[in-house]
């Protein structure tokens, strides 16, 4: 009874704190001076009409150089946890695996269907990660749930960890040597100025943004790749 | 007049929307809770679908592959859920007629 009425106390004072913010919430009309200057500048200077992009991968291109990096250790981390347990006990692993039961066949031909849709679906958002909506990330996240679909439909199908790391270093040593050519040829570390910009809203265009948008696709695609490797049986 | 009918191709889609929420909130165990959310969005999907390209002859080309992908993954990750359930031994409802035990091999 008690806890019931705390409960209720509690809901009241979390709906007392959202009526505030809903009834005092005024939509601006303009925008803020740095926000109007960041929509002025991205189209103009580096020649990207998606301006969240050009600020990912140019002005803030070194935090996302940091965040893939946490990506990675979150990767490395999974696997020191959870594959140890694997290399400890190798023996009932392989049991383990041996026992597991295979997709049905609705699951197997879905997989073998959709997988090629959802890869060509990936590369797209990642290719028009400087014009629209989409980028490196969410481009990468997809190609590890057509790994994941893959995985759950051939579940004695092993990924190879050497490829998907060295493609994963490959990646992000190109995106390093991008920015320090930055650096020396342009503007500073990872500007987007090292290839001509091109038209705007073209395919090719926008300097270097849309290469790192494919080195940041693969190396966070290599990444979640490992950690549903790392979950597995 | 198409814009009537697409009209009523969405509602109608809405209308199985709503009874396969509320067949998810009422239906007693897993098997009928899934097939509640598996059939009436997989039709009640394509009819809105099917309305949106009466309104936009444009959209036609899309939005025949958006219903083709709805019936590819809809009924496959129902499918493979179901089977998961039944594998690992969910019990049916009491009031189920049909009594098959779940079985641990294949």
């Amino acid at each position: 009874m008690i806890r019931r009425a705390g409960i209720t106390v509690v809901v009241a004072l979390f709906g007392l704190v959202f009526a505030s913010v809903a009834f005092h919430h005024v939509e601006r009309q303009s925008l803020p001076p740095l926000s109007l200057s960041y929509v002025k500048l991205v189209p103009q200077e580096l020649g990207a009409p998606n301006v969240i992009t050009g600020i990912l991968l140019t002005y803030r291109a070194f935090d996302t150089l940091g965040e893939v990096a946490v990506l990675f250790m979150v990767a490395a981390g999974v696997g020191l946890v959870v594959g140890a347990g694997g290399r400890l006990g190798a023996g009932s692993h392989v049991e383990a695996r041996e026992q597991a039961r295979q997709a049905s066949e609705i699951v197997r031909t879905g997989a073998q269907i959709l997988a090629p849709l959802i890869a060509i679906f990936a590369a797209y958002i990642i290719m028009n990660g400087h014009l629209s909506a989409g980028g490196g990330f969410q481009g990468g996240a997809v190609v590890a749930s057509c790994v994941m679909l893959l995985v759950l439909a051939n579940p004695w199908q092993r990924l190879n960890p050497d490829f998907l790391g060295s493609a994963e270093s490959l990646a992000g040593v190109l995106f390093v040597l991008i920015g320090v050519a930055g650096a020396i040829l342009a503007g500073g570390f990872l500007d987007n100025r090292v290839l001509p910009l091109g038209a705007f809203g073209a395919f090719f265009s926008a300097g270097a943004i849309p290469v790192l948008s494919v080195l940041l696709g693969v190396k966070v695609g290599c990444e979640l790749s490992v950690i549903i490797d790392g979950f597995r049986v | 007049m198409a814009e009537l009918i697409g009209g009523i191709l969405i509602l109608l889609g809405a209308v199985l929307h709503f009874s396969a929420g509320l067949g998810l909130l009422r239906m007693p165990d897993p098997y009928t809770r899934m097939q509640a959310a598996t059939k009436a969005p997989t039709l009640g999907n394509m009819l809105v679908l099917g309305g949106l390209a009466f309104y936009h002859p444009g959209w036609t080309l899309k939005l025949l592959i958006l219903i083709y992908f709805v019936l590819m993954t809809n009924p496959v990750s129902s499918h493979a859920l179901a089977r998961t359930a039944y594998r690992i031994g969910i019990a049916m409802t009491p009031q189920s007629k049909v009594r098959a035990q779940p079985r641990s091999e294949a």
